[in-house]
């Protein structure tokens, strides 16, 4: 093969490596969610009621601990798994039942998801059992949800507080 | 299909890819052509990589707020440095997944990943997780729309496993939630700890093989770095507008070399992307043993022919033969020892000994390290089939891995493949053409740098050129002998070279009265 079509075949080959490159180094485009819709993410860290209450420890109970460990209850380390319930619009998003965290389920039920919704004004509604009671909800929140496309909404179920976080644009 | 030899030759997939890669031959030459520096053009890209973030990094500020600024100050008010040397670390990784990946499926396809050479395909395995890692940590760092998203995606994939109890995913759950220590941590993984881990892996990878090419040729760096600058210079990279986790990005230019994974997340769940990745490394790291086949038998020491010169351990392209102290009371201080775990049974341990020599007056012919399916006697007896009618004749030692020689069979071409051409003894040839008598002889064997067993290609052509021990002697008329590097699959441009070989002798031949080679029966004798 002649130089100079050497050259042009070496030439092509790092142009063709370039242009694979090129070609999807930057694209095609993607697109996370759906035009005319945005986020909502639920995020959950909610410590549950214990399986079995606390209870006062007696006075031989007491004296039989050392001096320095005496304390006034003993608790066992079990919690409730947490139901949660989420709706919008009356449609269901997700009922979940979620285990405490840690080896003898004693931490804290976490979750995290996300669901598209489309934009506009919806109403949400939250509802959550954190008892060992196999029926029925210990909490049960609404809120007024407004989003437009791209916009991300986080509503945050804490210990005690469940709160919406949307973003105000008024 | 089985070669002389019993092993297996190159099946159609490989002689399909020998056949595209040969259209690069023509253009780059054997020895420069990029696909036989792959992993050397890999480890060349990820060089670019380093110094290029190393550049950036100076600029760079491990803060929520300052990320995006800085990496947006070296691409807009620094675009002549900064923005080119961004490009240029975005798209250097970026051609280092394209020449991994072919590097993945080229030795795949070749079968390079059976027998001894297992623990470099295995060590392979994590290697490609690593730089996927790598490429995704990197994307962290300029905390845009993108970087939102793939920190976001990448904390979906790690809660699915149970690790954390806290889920990773709440750290990205609103913009309060991030903090600044996030791009110190990501910074300390992208700039110390990945680079650490992919060198230690990259010195496991090439820890059984001998004298491996870390670094491509010069006109191969050259070029890919022409290519990708030129590309920095036309396209370069920008980011998208910093990340806002109050807001959810609805297009992203995504970077399918390194974030393909993601998109593949969304539209099917993590778990499959997990199945997916865990389950292509389990079938991609058991291939080595499917189907299992016997494997082939590994060089042999034969204590009363080693003299203890160390010229097989020194040839031996994986490093399989130690020399060690003498067992056998001879007065020499070291012997060859084959360590059956590391030989490909390439035969290549046979060329370098300098026992090796069919002159040698010995019935059965042994040599001081050889293969029991091919040992050096088979290769005399082979050589001497054409004596006493071999002054017309060319002998053509073929590779069962190289072009295939037995099509070319004729009445006056001799042909043998054998595992390697570096297996060719020099004396051998000396032989061919002294004691059988051969018109000439022909080695044809794989193209430059991309010898089935490494380096069998490159030391038969030290040998002749008598740069490297045991050399071809210089009585050798070298006029008579060719030597021939093609791929396989190149059988007609073989041909072609053996034709006008074999006129260039029958002129010569002509020209000099017709005479006989010199000796007929001539052997001469080694102590």
């Amino acid at each position: 093969m002649s130089r100079p079509i050497r050259i042009i075949g070496q030439t092509a080959t790092w142009l063709g490596l370039a242009a694979l490159v090129a070609a999807l180094a930057q694209g095609p485009a993607f697109s996370p969610v759906a035009d005319g819709h945005g986020e909502l993410r639920l995020s959950m860290a909610h410590l549950a009621e214990r399986l079995v209450p606390c209870r006062p420890l007696t006075e031989e109970e007491r004296l039989a601990l050392p001096p320095t460990r005496r304390v006034t209850e003993i608790c066992e380390r079990g919690r409730s798994p947490t139901v949660i319930e989420l709706r919008l619009d009356g449609e269901l998003l997700v009922r979940e039942t979620v285990t405490a965290a840690g080896w003898h389920n004693d931490g804290r039920a976490y979750l995290v998801t996300t669901f598209a919704v489309p934009a506009g004004e919806h109403r949400l509604r939250m509802s959550l059992r954190d008892t060992p009671r196999d029926e029925g909800f210990d909490m049960e929140k609404e809120f007024t949800l407004r989003l437009e496309s791209g916009d991300a909404a986080l509503l945050e179920v804490g210990d005690g507080d469940v709160r919406l976080k949307a973003p105000d644009r008024h | 299909m089985k070669s002389d030899a019993g092993g297996t030759r190159p099946g159609p997939a490989a002689r399909t890819l020998a056949r595209m890669e040969g259209l690069f031959s023509r253009a780059f030459g054997g020895e420069n052509n990029p696909f036989h520096h792959l992993g050397a053009l890999t480890i060349f890209f990820f060089y670019v990589a380093l110094v290029t973030g190393i550049y950036l990094f100076i600029f760079y500020r491990t803060s929520l707020e300052g990320a995006w600024e800085s990496v947006e100050y070296l691409t807009r008010e620094q675009w002549y440095a900064g923005g080119i040397m961004r490009s240029l670390h975005r798209y250097a990784s970026d051609a280092a997944v394209i020449t991994l990946g072919i590097h993945l499926v080229r030795e795949l396809v070749r079968g390079r990943m059976k027998g001894p050479r297992w623990f470099s395909w295995i060590t392979g395995m994590p290697l490609v997780w690593i730089v996927i890692v790598f490429g995704i940590s990197g994307y962290w760092m300029v905390w845009d729309q993108l970087a939102q998203y793939v920190a976001v995606s990448t904390a979906q994939l790690v809660d699915w496993l149970p690790i954390f109890t806290d889920p990773m995913s709440r750290n990205f759950i609103s913009n309060e939630a991030v903090s600044s220590r996030l791009f110190t941590l990501i910074a300390f993984i992208h700039l110390v700890g990945l680079p650490i881990v992919l060198v230690l892996g990259i010195w496991f990878h090439l820890l059984r093989i001998r004298y491996p090419r870390i670094n491509p040729p010069r006109k191969l760096m050259l070029g890919s770095m022409a290519g990708l600058l030129a590309l920095s210079v036309v396209f370069p990279v920008f980011s998208h507008p910093p990340a806002d986790l109050d807001r959810v990005p609805v297009s992203l230019d995504i970077d399918w070399f390194y974030l393909a994974i993601f998109p593949l997340q969304a539209v099917t769940s993590e778990g499959v992307v997990w199945a997916l990745g865990t389950g292509g490394t389990i079938l991609l790291a058991i291939l080595p043993w499917l189907p299992p086949r016997k494997r082939e038998a590994v060089a042999e020491v034969h204590l009363p022919d080693c003299t203890g010169c160390g010229f097989c351990a020194e040839d031996c392209p994986y490093g399989a033969i130690d020399m060690v102290a003498r067992t056998d009371g001879r007065n020499f201080e070291l012997e060859a020892k084959v360590n059956a775990d590391l030989c490909v049974s390439c035969g290549i341990c046979t060329g370098s000994c300098p026992s090796s020599s069919p002159f040698r007056q010995r019935e059965p012919l042994t040599t001081g390290i050889e293969l029991p399916q091919f040992p050096i006697d088979r290769l005399r007896r082979e050589i001497d089939q054409e004596r006493g009618r071999a002054d017309n004749s060319i002998l053509l030692l073929g590779c069962d891995h190289g072009p295939t020689v037995d099509a070319l069979a004729s009445d006056d071409i001799h042909t043998l493949s054998l595992p390697c051409v570096g297996m060719t003894p020099p004396a051998s040839i000396d032989y061919a053409m002294r004691a059988t008598g051969y018109a000439g002889v022909v080695i044809a064997g794989c193209e430059g740098c991309d010898c089935h067993h490494r380096l069998g290609e490159r030391w038969t052509q030290e040998r002749i050129e008598r740069i490297r021990q045991p050399a071809l002697r210089k009585r050798v008329p070298r006029e008579r002998l060719l030597s021939v590097w093609l791929k396989v699959g190149q059988e007609k441009r073989l041909a072609s070279q053996v034709e006008a070989f074999r006129n260039t002798l029958e002129e010569s031949r002509k020209d000099d009265g017709d005479k006989n080679p010199q000796g007929a029966d001539a052997r001469e004798v080694v102590q």
